[in-house]
């Protein structure tokens, strides 16, 4: 259907444009009215500049990572001193990329953004807390530069016992700024399961619910129950340092591997946080983009748990060479062979959606297609690595590198970006450029997968992972990578200007520039600071039936015909329509 | 922060929204049940998130336990069962008076929150000065983390050893000094509000000295009979009136107190000492031994930094973050007395109560499960 | 991943050399896997660009369908695939027990890993950095950490396993492939032009050991501080168990052109004294060796001696005739476990070392160049 087809007599529903005085950029002035600001949506906009930076300067130690790798004896580092640098910078690579990068980086900047507007609510259950958990994330990435500005840090961002134990660096530091970060992260958790179970508008039934915000609910159960664990390690860790606890430390009796145990108690549920919330947004994107309800609703959203929960019980496979009793290794090989089917599933459901929709090949669409392709070999090359035999074999070599760049950034940080630019005009309400928008996503597929396809041939060969130096033998595949990074890193500064023009240059963004059904859609472009001026009408949120293109205007209106009916719940008293 | 809430207060005036918001009613919720909810599933995750934190030292401590059961049999002795009991004895009283607390605030009775919130926050000082007694001693012994452990049976207490206690109480000291001072310039300006707050927390901070004073005399105890316990129960009594009048005179006479009192305890420690040291089966290698044997000897007794290290690295590690969580709740029950002075609570908002009672429970019920692992089961 | 298809083996594509019993099956393993993955991946990666142009619609054109769900067909791919993950899963623990299950009879070789390097035990005394087997035979690695963990990691045998300090892990293979040795011609020229350039022999250019066997390379895969990367060294695989005593025989003593000092350093490193003597004067389990060659000793007993080269080879063998007074009568006895020429080595060791071996200033000097060497030793072993 074209505009001319918009039903007429209908009720068109549009809200518009916001005033000054209403848009929640605007509606207050000055750098204190952003830093000591209760909104969600300016905290989600402050996390997503934090973050947007942890992630350029870890962007920068890895390319420094590869420029290294592009000769065998070390192309950037030289002196006796070179080795030492490499393994500071892969640290600080890793350590920054995990903690301030990708685990805040969809549920705390998109997150705090969108939760409650998709919710209907008028903000997170408790707006400061959420305040308090973004300046602890502020105070953990003051601890992270800390410890670079001290004595750097070697230990890899695992933090190895008795490596840790025994390094001269400043591990105290970063392992503080980890701790930190971790309740940063629970404080965010947390809020977001009582804002979900509380905070509906009425109308808003669990199945009601966008699954961007089933996976963000899957997310902070993990949050919440195992970076406890973490803290509890690190600070374990830390006093092992201080006080020789003799814990972890065999110099004093201790056992390493309880360490191991401990650490992969949390960090293996932590890489379901990063790609959860990923699993979220790529459902709502695929939905959106090919304006077609998503396949087997209930089906992702069960599988966004079952992943939460399972993703709990096989933190073992990462130490499947360190020694444990074979009976234990066979069953964490077992239990990790289940959480490939609810990742399948989705997969499936996402095609399924994209048959018979109407697609538009938008940049967030491109995105979301890059995401399927990169997490579906993500996940498939983790099956080589579940498989015992085979993992012997391809444990802590480049395959395995491989293998979780794949899924951290092929997976998360793609979806990260589609997110970006599927929600950028509600965020500042400016559309960006979408040939720019589209080149990007393109350049940093290829990009990436020019990086990241020779390390899994690099790794069956049997190139050792953190490797400063390496044989000669393996010299072509890792010069491809470097290439590879190189254009990769070319396509994230295509997308960070693309976005960056948008803010000067960009047109003023409609209140639904994709045609959307979930609630952030109903209300302006960027939404006013009460998000709503009254509990939302809630519908189902992957109708399309009643949105249509409105070619003069250029944006998708919804259309609200006579026989709506008033929604299926009865609202509470206390806030029906009624009274106002 | 004010800006935008007042941005938004007027926000709600001009869209008209007729919902009456009183004061205690934060402007995203629409009822008081609803923030009340959130609130009550909020700390019962927050509670959730701290028992997956101690069960990781739960964990160790399951660990090493299996791993070497002797050591820990062996090393409990050193743990003073007395001081343990009186500490758990003080902390289920003090979650009683928290849940007493938590009736006062919902039925209005503001007098007696303020009573029952004070009586919390003199249980925790007592707790606290009962555990300084208890980490002093033993940090003299050097009975230490594995790294530091410096215990040595042969000469269990090193002539020049620090004062910790000395360093322990003295925040202690600054902290009762400031409130007692408070309480004097309330008093002479005659500010109501300021007295009524500075009172409860002047008795509560005399009573970290009143723990000390009932550490002390039960470390220097060993008394099976009634009427030594007796007797401890009237010192503890002259104690305590000792400290309040302390808290009037200088910090100079605390300190002679104090200093007379560490020596008694010095002294019982020895005697406690020598009959754990039979317990522990240690034995020193005596001149004209079989060789070999001192060495078997040498390698079976716990008492040495590898193996009995461990067990006060847990030991410190798991009654260390118990006590951090005790000092948060103090200051969280301090935050709640200045409100409940403020009459702030009411049936319908009291919910801040509510919330730190149930933390003040957990932190209860860890204790529960740390007195008998560590102190009991040999 | 749908680059990797079914491995040819040996020839350098994805995998190196197979050369031992577990890479057949980690091989043929691998290939099933990745063919499982092709299947799903190519109809994947298909369907999602091919709906991608197919169902492109301009703008506010209606979907052809608003199917929301079919649960039979959802059922089918949440259960099909399982079947897959069933065989893998089995498959996988079946070979993981192989290597986990040591045959009788295997070859014991001790292993030790440390910063940054190796050495290998093959009893009766000899160590070496390198590691040495027979082919077809089982050989059984027994391993432990001095410092941090390590990991072994043999491309060719596909085997890994970390090597944790506080705890002995075990490893086994059995080698199905020969290291050829190289013919003496090129051998001595690479001896020659390692000595022109400077003495370290290079096993990535030469692709052969300083003894001319060819090798496969052995990581070390457990991050472990700045040389993680040069903690290499070479597996040899003997043809013969003739050859393999051979090389045993001739790294099991000095050898001729090596200086007796620097031995007794290696052998001062290796065969444990380092464990309960310092050179630097601090007191550990024994007496240090700063205060023995030439100084007076006082023993339990009351009477002094000053110690000299019948003492120290006395102590050596026989430790508890003549204990120092202040110290327990701990020591082995290394009677059988050393040579005479390794004692000789040691005492001449134990002079450069010792605070008054009568040349007090020179041995001052002695000392620290030897402990350069040392450290220079400690790097050409790793390479």
């Amino acid at each position: 259907m074209s505009a001319g087809s918009i039903p007429s007599g209908d009720q068109i529903k549009d809200p518009g444009y916001p005033t000054a005085s209403e848009n929640y950029l605007t509606n207050s002035k000055g750098a204190l009215s952003w830093l000591f600001t209760l909104d969600h949506k300016r905290i989600g906009v402050m996390y997503l500049i934090g973050v947007m930076t942890a992630f350029f300067a870890a962007g920068l130690l890895a390319l420094l990572i590869r420029l290294h790798l592009f000769r065998p004896d070390g192309a950037v580092f030289t002196g006796p001193e070179a080795n030492n640098w490499y393994n500071q910078v892969f640290t600080l690579h890793g350590a920054i990329m995990v903690f301030l990068f990708i685990i805040p980086s969809i549920p705390a900047a998109l997150g705090n953004f969108l939760v409650p507007v998709m919710l209907g609510a008028k903000d997170v259950a408790f707006p400061r807390l959420n305040l308090s958990s973004f300046y602890l994330w502020v105070f953990g990435a003051i601890f992270f530069v800390g410890a670079l500005m001290a004595s750097g840090l070697d230990t890899g961002w695992t933090f190895y016992t008795p490596y840790s134990t025994t390094t001269d660096t400043s591990v105290i530091l970063a392992t503080s700024g980890a701790f930190i970060l971790g309740f940063s992260s629970i404080f965010t958790g947390l809020n977001f399961i009582v804002t979900i179970n509380t905070m509906r508008p009425p109308g808003m039934t669990w199945f009601r619910m966008p699954l961007f915000l089933w996976a963000t609910y899957a997310t902070s159960i993990i949050q919440v129950l195992a970076t406890p664990v973490l803290g509890i390690t690190l600070l374990l860790l830390i006093a092992e340092r201080v006080m020789h606890i003799g814990i972890f430390d065999p110099e004093f009796n201790g056992d390493p591997v309880t360490f191991q145990h401990f650490f992969w108690f949390y960090s293996h549920p932590a890489v379901y946080i990063m790609i959860l919330p990923a699993f979220g947004v790529i459902s709502d994107l695929i939905s959106v983009h090919s304006h077609k309800r998503i396949f087997g609703y209930r089906f992702i959203a069960y599988s966004s748990i079952a992943i939460a929960l399972l993703g709990f019980l096989v933190w073992g496979h990462h130490m499947f060479t360190a020694g444990m009793g074979p009976m234990t290794t066979i069953i964490f090989s077992a239990l990790t062979f289940t959480v490939s089917v609810p990742s399948a599933i989705k997969v499936f459901n996402w095609l399924a959606t994209m048959y018979k929709g109407s697609i538009s090949l938008t940049t967030p669409m491109c995105f979301a297609i890059a995401f399927i392709f990169l997490f579906t070999i993500g996940g498939l090359t983790g099956l080589h690595l579940g498989t015992l035999a085979t993992d012997m074999h391809l444990h802590d070599t480049y395959f395995v590198v491989a293998h979780f760049h794949y899924v951290m950034v092929g997976g998360t940080l793609v979806s990260f970006l589609g997110a970006l630019f599927h929600w950028w005009p509600k965020m500042f309400g400016k559309m960006y450029s979408e040939t720019g928008g589209r080149l990007a996503a393109v350049i940093i597929f290829l990009g990436f997968n020019l990086t990241f396809l020779p390390q899994f041939v690099l790794g069956s060969r049997g190139m050792p992972r953190r490797y400063a130096t390496y044989d000669p033998e393996f010299q072509t595949l890792h010069q491809i990578s470097t290439i590879g990074t190189l254009l990769l890193g070319v396509g994230l500064l295509v997308a960070l200007f693309v976005l960056l023009r948008s803010l000067v240059k960009g047109e003023r963004a409609p209140a639904n520039p994709w045609g959307g059904a979930t609630l952030e859609w109903q209300c302006t472009s960027p939404p006013p600071f009460y998000n709503f001026e009254r509990p939302p009408a809630v519908g189902d949120p992957y109708d399309f039936s009643d949105i249509f293109w409105d070619t003069e205007n250029e944006r998708y209106v919804t259309v609200e015909p006579d026989r709506k009916i008033a929604p299926a719940e009865q609202p509470e008293p206390a806030h029906a329509e009624g009274t106002h | 922060m004010s800006t935008i809430e007042a941005a938004a207060e007027n926000a709600h005036d001009a869209h008209g929204h007729d919902h009456d918001h009183p004061s205690f009613l934060a402007h995203h919720f629409d009822t008081p049940e609803q923030q009340f909810d959130s609130g009550k599933l909020g700390i019962w995750l927050f509670l959730v998130t701290e028992i997956l934190f101690f069960s990781g030292m739960f964990c160790a401590y399951a660990i090493f336990r299996m791993l070497r059961p002797d050591v820990f049999e062996g090393c409990s002795q050193f743990l003073n069962t007395k001081l343990g009991a009186i500490n758990t004895g003080v902390l289920l009283f003090s979650s009683l008076t928290m849940a007493w607390a938590v009736r006062c605030s919902q039925v209005k009775q503001d007098r007696g929150l303020v009573a029952m919130l004070a009586a919390t926050l003199s249980c925790a000082m007592i707790f606290l000065g009962v555990k300084a007694i208890e980490y002093s001693h033993k940090w003299e012994m050097g009975l230490l983390p594995a790294g530091l452990y410096f215990y040595d049976p042969a000469n269990p207490h090193p002539e020049s050893h620090t004062n910790y206690l000395f360093y322990i109480c003295l925040p202690f000291m600054i902290l009762l000094g400031g409130v007692v001072a408070w309480l004097v310039v309330s008093l002479a300006t005659r500010n109501k509000f300021h007295v009524q707050c500075a009172m409860p927390l002047t008795v509560a901070a005399a009573c970290f000295f009143v723990g000390i004073g009932l550490g002390m005399v039960l470390e220097s105890g060993g008394s099976e009979h009634a009427a030594d316990e007796y007797q401890a129960h009237a010192t503890t009594e002259l104690e305590q009136t000792a400290a309040i009048q302390l808290v009037s005179s200088g910090e100079s006479e605390v300190l002679e107190s104090l200093a007379t009192e560490s020596n008694t305890g010095i002294q019982s420690e020895l005697s406690a000492r020598q009959r754990q040291l039979e317990n522990a089966g240690t034995a020193i290698v005596q001149e004209g031994d079989e060789i070999a044997g001192a060495i078997v000897s040498v390698e079976e007794n716990v008492m040495t930094q590898r193996k009995a290290g461990v067990f006060f690295s847990i030991y410190y590690c798991m009654t260390g973050v118990h006590a951090i969580h005790i000092l948060v709740g103090i200051g969280f029950l301090v935050w709640l007395l200045v409100r409940a002075v403020r009459q702030d609570f009411n049936p319908q908002y009291f919910g801040p109560v509510d919330y730190v009672g149930l933390y003040w429970h957990l932190v209860d019920l860890i204790w529960i499960y740390l007195f008998p692992l560590l102190y009991l089961i040999r | 991943m749908f680059v990797l298809g079914d491995a040819p083996a040996g020839d350098y594509a994805w995998f190196p050399e197979n050369a031992s019993t577990f890479a057949a099956d980690n091989d043929w393993l691998f290939g099933m896997i990745s063919i499982v993955c092709i299947i799903f991946f190519i109809p994947i990666a298909f369907a999602l660009f091919y709906f991608a142009l197919k169902y492109q619609k301009p703008k506010g054109a209606p979907a052809e369908s608003d199917t929301s769900h079919n649960t039979p067909l959802e059922l089918a791919w949440s259960i099909g695939p399982s079947f897959f993950l069933v065989g893998m899963f089995v498959f996988g623990a079946k070979a993981y027990l192989d290597h986990r299950t040591v045959p009788d009879g295997a070859n014991e070789v001790g292993l030790q890993g440390f910063k940054w390097g190796w050495t290998f035990n093959y009893g009766g005394g000899v160590y070496n950095p390198e590691l040495h087997i027979l082919i077809d035979e089982p050989t059984k690695l027994s391993m432990r950490s001095s410092d941090v963990i390590h990991s072994v990691f043999v491309p060719a045998f596909r085997a890994k396993k970390d090597v944790v300090p506080g705890r002995y892990n075990y490893m086994w293979f059995k080698p199905t492939v020969a290291t050829e040795k190289v013919s003496d011609a090129e051998l001595q020229a690479a001896i020659e032009a390692t000595k022109a350039a400077g003495g370290e022999w290079d096993h990535d250019r030469w692709q052969f050991t300083k003894d001319g066997y060819r090798f496969f390379d052995l990581y070390c895969t457990e991050y472990c501080g700045k040389n993680h990367s040069k903690m290499q060294t070479v597996v040899v695989v003997h043809e013969t168990l003739e050859d393999l005593n051979a090389w045993i025989e001739k790294y099991s003593k000095r050898q001729e052109e090596t200086n007796p000092v620097e031995y007794g350093e290696t052998l001062y490193n290796q065969r444990g004294c380092k464990g309960c003597h310092s050179i630097d004067g601090s007191k550990r389990v024994g007496p240090s060796f700063q205060e023995s060659f030439g100084n007076n000793r006082v023993f339990a007993s009351g009477e002094a001696i000053v110690a000299d080269e019948n003492y120290i080879r006395e102590s050596i063998l026989y430790p508890k005739a003549k204990v120092v007074a202040g110290y327990q009568p701990v020591m082995p006895s290394y009677k059988g476990q050393l040579s005479d020429d390794d004692i000789y080595c040691l005492i001449e060791y134990l002079k450069t070392v010792s605070a008054h071996s009568g040349k007090t200033e020179g041995g001052e000097n002695i000392e620290a160049s030897s402990s350069e060497d040392a450290l220079s030793d400690a790097e050409t072993a790793t390479e």
